[in-house]
């Protein structure tokens, strides 16, 4: 057997150059998990969403189990961008990955506040703009279904930051391809999708709303194929690089997302199930792609085959045939 | 249930330092092979992982995050969070006792001695005793009961008299009390069932006995919370406290247990900081008071809210 040069894992986002595309979701991660899990392996590290000022999450319950997925509404607790640098961002640091940062606003002035406030310190290699959050009071999400708002709001961003910036997308949108155009306009080094998509929970025994703010947004399995569908759709309106997020838990999945177009991929609930699973991920795909022959993780981005697949009765089974003859003859 | 503040009782985090800090070790993942798991009682059963590091480590009041799925599996995607039953360092094992309420816990009571499954532990910030105390009074309602048991352990080791008030919906459901009269406790077991866990009932027995405890602890039961509050309501021999130690562990729904999730915090908008989580913070915490709050205590804690004074153990609902 001939020995096989490791493929390479090294993607590029913007100007950004991350040694493998796997990294985690914004909000289901956080630097406690440096406690069990390694962090240097990860391709990058994605912020819990930061707003200008510090707030409150939501009321319980915030999560919810469900069928292959959970729903959550923890309504983004921060301590403000001030709050973020003096007391987690040191923590980030301890770790080699680049930081991306999730910013958060209730309004479009917001954003450029928090953005002002988190310009040019160090340590944070790139803004994951959260226009998507689905538990907010106001703000995130509607606004993140409106192209034009979208496009104002990351080139706000842009023009007050130095690093690439991202515009993470929410699926409960009629076209998610214009919202990631939008986001590409504005200026966008790459989108994310996609955010959490809205659901309800509801206890049929206590006629109660399972949920503290009635609905919440859900995640895990359940949800990978509209996420497939989104980031296919994403990648096909514009030229940024897309980032693949929505239940993903297998090198299979990563695999299946970059094949849809995407170029990273981020991961949430999977996380909480077993807490490894992006170390786990990111040792699997090496191997697999090794296995494959492929030689660059960035082969697979976009080669996705579309249209009917050929199948072993290709061109046998003929529709055109008579109902009332044996389509197949016989020998 | 969630962790929703209660009016008139306030709940603090323990100390970070001094004598009533937890100890607090950094915790591990394991991928734990199943000892055994055995039923206990109408319901519960008791699960016994070969987990060295966190037995070694694991504190009083302290909880595991056991992942339903097993390896390969996608789901369930939560783990629970399981208050630890019993450490036994010797043999480099932990003991959860559960019940099956939902989907993840019936999944577990499917759990063979030999197979591995994913554990992230010791969690959270556990009981702490007084360093001063003489006599500790234990309440344990149902499933919160599980949390009480290494407490109860830790006190009667060390030398401390210790009741404990085992609670339940009925006598099936009672858990836990051979293992506290094991470790040397006294046991006092009542039930709704003939009305004996009635709170007052429950007071006039525990006021007959004509004892104040240095430390009331509590997992499980929101009435019994303010029962204990009650009896904490004296002077403290030998300290110019006035009210004895109160200390709650509570229970939420978790998909971390390591903090950075904020899914077991209860919160409301406008609010400027984000409340105590659960999991990181607790899920023992202690009972304060104010000036106004002691002067609604003499109106017997007529308290109304719906605070989870439960076990960090199996918060799930039959989906």
């Amino acid at each position: 057997m001939t020995r096989r040069k490791a493929p390479d894992l090294r993607v590029r986002i913007g100007s950004l150059e991350l040694a493998n595309p796997v990294m985690p979701a914004s909000g289901c991660f956080g630097p406690e998990l440096g406690a069990i899990v390694d962090l240097n392996r990860l391709g990058a590290m994605v912020t819990k969403t930061v707003f200008a000022g510090p707030r409150s999450g939501n009321p319980a319950h915030r999560l919810d189990e469900s069928y292959g997925g959970m729903l959550n509404s923890v309504g983004i607790p921060s301590d403000g961008a001030a709050g973020f640098v003096r007391q987690l961002l040191p923590h980030y640091r301890e770790w080699r990955p680049p930081t991306i940062v999730s910013l958060g606003g209730l309004s479009e002035e917001e954003f450029f506040v928090a953005a002002e406030q988190l310009a040019g310190v160090d340590g944070i290699a790139a803004f994951e703009v959260n226009v998507s959050c689905p538990n907010l009071e106001a703000g995130g999400h509607e606004l993140g279904a409106v192209p034009a708002a979208v496009e104002r709001v990351i080139r706000g961003v842009v023009d007050r930051v130095q690093v690439p910036v991202i515009a993470k997308l929410t699926p409960n949108v009629t076209s998610i391809a214009d919202i990631a155009r939008a986001a590409e306009a504005g200026g966008a080094s790459a989108v994310t999708a996609i955010n959490a998509v809205l659901g309800l929970a509801v206890d049929a025994r206590t006629r109660q709303a399972k949920i503290g703010t009635t609905t919440g947004g859900l995640t895990g399995p359940a949800i990978k194929p509209i996420a497939l569908r989104c980031v296919w759709q994403a990648a096909r309106a514009v030229q940024i690089p897309v980032i693949g997020v929505g239940g993903i838990a297998t090198v299979d999945d990563v695999i299946e997302f970059l094949l849809a177009g995407a170029t990273a991929v981020q991961l949430g609930t999977a996380t909480f199930t077993h807490p490894d699973t992006m170390v786990r991920i990111i040792d699997g795909l090496a191997a697999r792609l090794a296995a494959d022959g492929v030689a660059s993780v960035s082969e697979l981005t976009g080669a996705l085959k579309v249209g009917p697949a050929r199948h072993d009765l290709g061109g046998v089974l003929d529709a055109s045939a008579p109902e009332t003859g044996s389509p197949v003859p016989h020998g | 249930m969630g962790a929703r503040p209660l009016p008139n009782v306030r709940l603090v985090k323990l100390p970070p330092a001094g004598p009533l800090a937890p100890h607090v070790a950094p915790p591990l993942l394991v991928e734990a092979p199943v000892v055994g798991n055995v039923p206990v009682a109408r319901d519960y059963l008791r699960l016994t992982l070969e987990a060295p590091g966190i037995a070694a480590s694991a504190a009083p009041g302290q909880f595991v995050m056991l992942t339903i799925a097993r390896e390969g599996e996608l789901a369930p995607v939560l783990p629970r969070p399981m208050a630890i039953y019993g450490i036994d360092r010797a043999a480099g094992t932990i003991d959860v006792v559960y019940r099956i309420v939902g989907a993840g816990t019936r999944r577990m009571a499917g759990w063979l001695p030999g197979e591995r499954m994913t554990t992230v532990g010791p969690l959270g910030r556990g009981f702490t005793i007084p360093r001063n105390a003489r006599s500790i009074l234990v309440f344990g309602r149902g499933i919160g009961s599980c949390s009480i048991t290494t407490l109860v352990r830790e006190a009667t080791g060390l030398g401390v008299e210790v009741t404990v008030v085992l609670s339940a919906r009925d006598r099936d459901a009672l858990i836990g009390a051979e293992t506290c009269c094991e470790a040397g406790a006294s046991v006092i077991e009542v039930v709704d069932s003939d009305g004996s866990s009635d709170p007052v009932r429950l007071a006039r027995l525990l006021g007959h006995a004509g004892h104040t405890h240095d430390a009331y602890y509590v997992c499980g039961s929101h009435r019994m919370l303010e029962l204990a509050a009650r009896l904490a309501h004296h002077p403290v021999r030998g300290s110019t406290a006035t009210h004895a130690e109160v200390q709650v562990s509570l229970e939420a729904h978790m998909a971390c247990g390591l903090g950075y999730c904020h899914g077991c915090a209860a919160g409301r908008p406008g609010l400027p900081a984000e409340t105590p989580l659960v999991c990181r913070d607790g899920p023992v915490f202690r009972w304060a008071r104010t000036e106004r709050q002691d002067a609604a205590l003499a109106d017997a804690l007529a308290v109304g809210s719906d605070v989870a004074a439960g076990a960090a153990s199996a918060p799930e609902t039959a989906p």
